[in-house]
């Protein structure tokens, strides 16, 4: 019994980790979207909306099935408990992949604004926190995810050059407005990006040692 | 366990002929709650629970060192009348063992044996027992039958209100639902959950479910060993200790 049960929760985590592949995936190809100005990547994007909705829902229902026959202790509850925030994180990172991917056919028409500010290398630092997090929660290895606090303050950090540098613009012409007012809402999107991969590496946190900790 | 405590044993030994059956066991059992002792089966956890109330003592070739207190007093001590030590520390086994006579006198056995004769106060004892064991609805209209008619469930209750009748401050109970059916098994628990208000229990159990559903704290033992002892909510959300880990978790034992 609890060997079947502990290959489920293998499978469960393998699952987890296709789910999240997904949800990073869509970022990346929208802010890569955004940067080309690529209308038809965008509307790929999009389009993969519905088949993450349903993975989280799957991933959901198992966990719940797993809790329900097996009732799990310790570390295998915490390791179903940190799989139910890490497919609700992965959501929301599809979900404003989707949403960044929408502003594209918005503002493909004219060149960007100084190269899109500090965006594309923001994006790849989160990016690289929502990896780093995944592969804490696959490896079960802390330290992929030691230095975060430092890490999502320096995204917060870029979040407000960018909201300046966009103010910025607007004031010297206001036919910026409605370019850069997408460009702060981006840099927006991508901090709440960020803040997801925190969430996903508390969770891991707990599910390695059954402590919690808060990363500011 | 910085709670009050009621039997503490210190560097607890045991040995079965040659067999050494309880190893240095240290541990507190904090008053007015419910302590769960699990581990798989041959851990020494009944035989830990039987020395709380020196039902050892009737085996031959036991040998015991360390001490047991009860109260801060050890029950190894050579003025202890057993007796009075299992008058305060009661016991219900595993299977339901009334005596073959009438549901009342089951109860009114022990208070008897303790001195009560008085009629109107062994009625009154057989009534709050049978009601402390939630069973007096059950059987009040049929106090004089006997109890070999009672169904599993409801004989494992009324070996408890047996119990409760001598007024005892410790309850120890050895596996007490495994031969009792799902819905028998409900009512025990729940029963446990209320008898702490009054007494202590001690449940060893090999159902890790029931070990978490009715007990404040749980101790892990492994081949004559107390590996961990704590809080059960702690126990079963992050055990310290790799053993307590991988039984809780099922992959051994």
């Amino acid at each position: 019994m609890a060997e079947k049960f502990h290959t489920d929760l293998k499978v469960l985590k393998k699952d987890t980790l296709a789910m999240s592949a997904l949800g990073r995936l869509m970022l990346r190809n929208a802010v890569d979207a955004l940067i080309r100005q690529d209308k038809e990547l965008a509307a790929s994007v999009v389009a993969r909306k519905d088949e993450l909705h349903k993975m989280e829902v799957r991933i959901e229902e198992h966990c719940y099935q797993l809790i329900a026959l097996n009732q799990p202790v310790a570390k295998d509850m915490r390791v179903i408990a940190c799989t139910l925030k890490v497919i609700t994180a992965s959501m929301r990172i599809g979900r404003y992949g989707k949403v960044i991917a929408n502003i594209v056919k918005d503002i493909s028409e004219k060149p960007h604004i100084a190269n899109l500010m500090s965006i594309p290398h923001m994006a790849d630092l989160v990016i690289d926190m929502i990896d780093d997090s995944v592969k804490a929660y696959e490896t079960e290895d802390l330290s992929f995810i030691e230095d975060f606090s430092a890490r999502d303050d320096t995204i917060d950090a870029l979040r407000h050059s960018i909201f300046r540098e966009g103010i910025t613009f607007m004031m010297e012409d206001p036919r910026n407005i409605s370019r850069c007012t997408h460009y702060i809402m981006v840099a927006r999107y991508l901090e709440r990006c960020a803040d997801h991969a925190c969430k996903i590496a508390e969770n891991v946190h707990y599910m390695q040692t059954g402590e919690r900790i808060e990363i500011h | 366990m910085s709670e009050n405590c009621i039997i503490s044993t210190t560097n607890l030994n045991l040995w079965y002929h040659e067999k050494h059956a309880l190893q240095s066991v240290s541990m507190k059992i904090p008053k007015n709650k419910v302590t769960a002792l699990i581990g798989p089966s041959g851990c020494g956890k009944s035989t830990l629970l039987r020395c709380f109330n020196r039902l050892n003592d009737l085996i031959d070739h036991v040998k015991i060192t360390g001490e047991i207190t009860l109260d801060d007093e050890n029950i190894h001590a050579p003025d202890t009348d057993v007796v009075t030590l299992r008058k305060r520390v009661g016991m219900v086994f595993q299977k339901p063992n009334p005596f073959p006579k009438s549901i009342y006198e089951n109860i009114a056995y022990g208070p008897k044996v303790h001195g009560v004769k008085d009629k109107g106060e062994l009625d009154k004892i057989v009534e709050q027992s049978l009601r402390h064991a939630a069973i007096w609805d059950e059987v009040k209209d049929r106090l004089h039958d006997s109890a070999l008619g009672l169904s599993g469930g409801q004989q494992q209750r009324l070996c408890i209100a047996r119990t409760l009748a001598v007024s005892p401050e410790v309850i120890l109970m050895d596996e007490p639902c495994s031969a009792l059916d799902p819905i028998a098994t409900a009512k025990i628990e729940n029963l446990i959950e209320m008898l702490k208000e009054e007494y202590t229990v001690i449940i060893v159990t090999h159902n890790m479910q029931q070990a978490s559903r009715v007990s404040d704290y749980t101790g892990f033992m492994y081949l004559g060993k107390l590996i961990e002892c704590g809080k059960t909510v702690n126990i079963f959300e992050h055990p310290k200790e790799e053993l307590t880990e991988n039984y809780i978790t099922g992959r051994f034992g």
